[in-house]
């Protein structure tokens, strides 16, 4: 067999379809079985255009002489099924007849599955943006039960390791005859109340720099300098101690209700750890919150009670009444004091 | 947490193969190849990977409300139905999936079979 032949056997074999067209006339003077199974046997010499109508012959005779080469794709169907064919057309003289070069590849596979990969990347990213929309949730969820710093170690470590504050201030909140209130009220309206005043504390709160910890009933607890460790938690718990009373005062004016609280203050040292492995809860221990608790049963209703050792820290800023020596259940004798607004907020509270 | 069908058995690396040929097998049909005779392919194939995905247990899910939708107006008859089950039976044993799980799948798609042909033909 000569070369020639073998060239022509393997042209005819391939799966790639080819053709060639004078390009004088357009009559095809060669094309493989691969081209006739796609674009039908095309008897004798056919056009070119004939057997391939959609085949924009001008631009494919710019694309030739410009570029040396027109490449494109055409959809055909043999049978129910849509065929995508790849067209390249090149251009060669053969004994000064110019020629055009068809070559036709089936892209029918490449572009079903770029198609299923389309559809299942869709798919995937609508999962993804679900999920992430649940783990927000989640992680807003988590947020309300433990402070952020606390929660990062949570996902990152698995568990909380319980730590020791040795120097915070606390504040805990309770409302004078909450029981007798919640008993003649309707609960839906009560809880509506508690609701709303809680949430004012809680801004206060991190206006101020306390972070709330759980509330129990009609109780409130807060802290300062943890679980981030700050120098001036006194401060601040006093700060939101005074505001937590200016807004019921406020509130009370306008609203049939009078909620009156006691608020009592404590400091020193406490332990903050989530407690509870499926029902996970932060909690803070330890006797700067007993104290807090116990002082705050001791305050007359809309005051503030703390003990003297707090003084330093508060004397500047607040208005200080002795309230002499006593003994505090649990803890022992102890100086207390009352905590009011200092000048400079009684000033603006008499402004608004 | 039981593994589902598309975890078990591989994922999209299945659910493409399988997509493929029950492809090619229901557009041989002659029962049912013609209603696919117009759709775009595109169309046709997204539609088949997230439906195979779904029964498979993958990340797609086609409500039966979007499945009566989308089928509605083809007025498909049981003997279609049936047809294609039976493609989608061969395609899986050809893929070599368990008889049980093979079962199972097809379980699932005849639980379909009312909003498939709500529309249809009795």
């Amino acid at each position: 067999m000569s070369i020639a032949a073998i060239n022509e056997q393997l042209l005819r074999s391939i799966g790639v379809g080819v053709a060639i067209a004078r390009r004088s006339d357009l009559r095809m003077i060669f094309h493989n079985q691969a081209f006739s199974e796609w674009f039908g046997e095309a008897g004798g010499e056919a056009a070119l255009s004939d057997v391939l109508p959609d085949l924009d012959l001008a631009a494919v005779s710019q694309a030739v002489d410009e570029a040396g080469r027109y490449t494109g794709e055409i959809s055909i169907k043999p049978k129910r099924r849509i065929l995508v064919i790849a067209l390249s057309i090149s251009s060669a003289t053969v004994e000064d007849e110019r020629l055009f070069i068809v070559e036709c590849q089936n892209i029918t596979r490449i572009r079903e599955l770029e198609s299923m990969i389309d559809s299942y990347s869709t798919m995937v990213e609508r999962n993804t943006r679900e999920l992430e929309r649940e783990k927000e949730r989640v992680e807003r969820l988590l947020l309300n039960l433990m402070p952020r710093s606390v929660y990062e170690e949570f996902k990152t470590f698995g568990v909380v390791t319980p730590q020791l504050y040795k120097d915070v201030s606390v504040v805990m909140l309770d409302f004078v005859d909450f029981t007798k209130f919640a008993a003649e009220s309707d609960p839906t309206i009560t809880l509506g109340e508690l609701n709303d005043i809680f949430t004012a504390f809680d801004r206060i709160s991190e206006q101020y720099g306390c972070e709330r910890i759980k509330t129990i009933g009609d109780a409130y607890l807060a802290v300062a300098g943890m679980p981030e460790p700050s120098h001036d938690h006194a401060r601040a718990v006093a700060n939101c101690a005074v505001r937590f009373i200016r807004y019921l005062e406020r509130r009370n004016q306008s609203h049939p209700h009078k909620w009156l609280a006691r608020i009592g203050l404590g400091t020193g040292a406490a332990v903050g750890s989530v407690v509870g492995i499926q029902k996970y809860v932060y909690d803070v221990f330890g006797p700067a919150v007993n104290m807090a608790a116990r002082l705050q049963v001791f305050a007359e209703p809309m005051t503030v009670v703390a003990p003297d050792d707090m003084k330093e820290a508060l004397v500047e800023e607040f208005h200080l009444d002795d309230l002499g020596r006593h003994d505090i259940r649990g803890i022992g004798e102890m100086r207390l004091m009352r905590v009011g607004a200092g000048i400079e907020l009684a000033r603006k509270s008499r402004q608004f | 947490m039981a593994k589902t069908l598309f975890e078990k058995y591989g994922g999209f690396k299945s659910v493409s193969r399988i997509v493929m040929s029950f492809y090619e097998k229901v557009l041989d049909s002659d029962q049912i190849g013609d209603y696919f005779e117009d759709i775009d392919m595109s169309r046709l194939i997204d539609h088949q990977t997230k439906f195979i995905s779904t029964i498979m247990g993958g990340p797609a899910s086609y409500t039966d409300d979007r499945l009566q939708k989308m089928h509605e107006h083809l007025k498909l008859s049981h003997a279609d139905f049936d047809e294609m089950a039976a493609l989608l039976r061969e395609t899986l044993t050809e893929y070599g999936m368990d008889r049980a799980d093979v079962d199972h799948i097809i379980r699932e798609v005849e639980a379909r079979r009312g909003p498939i042909l709500s529309a249809g033909r009795p």
